[in-house]
């Protein structure tokens, strides 16, 4: 049961598409999975803290000058939204088979 | 890419194979009460409002123990004081909750009204603002002192929550409450299910999950790792946070209607607050 849970915690976590271009700023990015969880979070109840921390992460690292390792950071932040879509749209039609019967 | 997605649907679904769809709140509440009737046969089914203690020999001695002594003690003096404080217009909170609050009995219930659930904590600070006080804040100080007395003072009572059928609006808050019960959140990808029911017993780390039947008869609580007293709603923060989901607001709709739901999933147990948790 348990490896069970981590491995769909751990497929959730991976899932996610990649879902920048190559092009625009760190900024730019940065603001972009920002906007993407700030809808999800107007769209569903749906919220995960480690999204929250790497946006947050991603904005400091920015003004540190670390520019890849924002980046990076964002591309993060932005995986974890859809892992977070992902997580709604599955749960939306699945959580009525866990009730027992 | 394909083969991991894979995984996570088969394993979602595959936690859902000696499950289904229930047709109501009486039948929902009949089987969920035998489910943890048949994992903890040893349990005497009034035993379930002990929490995790109903299961763990061992750590039940040790509660036990702390019992004798029990930490929410200052609590309940102290709640006991603010209760007959008098309020600036001459009332105290016994006028709205009668002399010695023992009304635990009469929460979390429907208002009809308002369409929406009323929890004890949220008619506290109701009373409060209507006498022209400061409300309190929902997860720890003050308002677990108040609760702490009201609820030594109902021990003993059932819990007896209703969901009227002649206003769906009822239906539709317990049915809410009920799907966040069992729905799979944060990074983690758990459902209060996944803990309290599913693997409940088991050892989570060092602490062992306990059975969501008996969740709701016993709080506030003093809790060992908070050192201090605190509501449902701040543990439903608390469980949230462990699975890395955002929680939602203390007193909001959103926990209210979960502890709607799991407050009658308790049916026929005694309310035996305020309580002492690891």
């Amino acid at each position: 049961m348990r490896n069970g849970l981590k491995t769909i915690a751990l497929g959730l976590a991976l899932i996610a598409p990649v879902s920048f271009a190559g092009s625009g700023t760190t900024a730019e990015h940065i603001e972009a999975a920002t906007a993407a969880y700030k809808k999800l979070a107007k769209e569903s109840s749906y919220q995960w803290t480690t999204t929250v921390k790497a946006i947050k992460a991603a904005k400091k690292a920015l003004e540190a000058g670390d520019d890849k390792g924002a980046r990076k950071l964002a591309h993060q932040a932005m995986d974890l939204v859809e892992a977070t879509r992902l997580q709604a749209k599955i749960e939306s039609e699945t959580w009525r088979m866990r009730v027992p019967k | 890419m394909k083969k991991v997605i894979s995984s996570a649907l088969v394993g979602t679904l595959s936690l859902g194979i000696a499950f289904g769809v229930s047709a109501g709140p009486v039948e929902d509440q009949a089987a969920f009460q035998k489910y943890y009737e048949n994992k903890f046969p040893d349990t005497p089914t009034a035993d379930f409002a002990n929490g995790v203690y109903s299961i763990l020999p061992t750590a039940r001695e040790q509660w036990e123990a702390i019992e004798e002594f029990p930490p929410y003690e200052i609590a309940i003096e102290a709640g006991e004081a603010f209760y007959n404080k008098t309020f600036a217009n001459g009332k105290s909170l016994a006028d709205c909750f009668g002399p010695d609050g023992a009304v635990r009995n009469q929460y979390p219930k429907w208002d009809s009204d308002r369409g929406m659930v009323v929890t004890m904590e949220l008619a506290i600070n109701e009373c409060l603002t209507a006498n022209g006080e400061k409300p309190l804040k929902y997860k720890k100080g003050k308002i677990t002192e108040v609760t702490a007395y009201m609820s030594f003072n109902s021990r003993g009572q059932e819990v007896d929550v209703k969901i009227p059928s002649d206003d769906p609006r009822a239906l539709a808050a317990y049915e809410n409450g009920k799907e966040h019960f069992y729905t799979k959140r944060g990074q983690l990808n758990f459902a209060c299910a996944d803990c309290h029911m599913l693997t409940a017993g088991n050892l989570y780390r060092a602490d062992t999950t306990s059975p969501g039947f008996g969740h709701g008869t016993h709080w506030p609580v003093y809790r060992s790792k908070w050192q201090s007293m605190g509501t449902l709603h701040r543990r439903f923060g608390g469980c949230h946070k462990n699975i890395r989901a955002n929680p939602y607001k203390a007193q909001g709709e959103e926990y209210r209607n979960l502890e709607y739901f799991v407050t009658y999933m308790s049916n026929g147990l005694t309310f035996n607050g305020p309580g002492a948790r690891k």
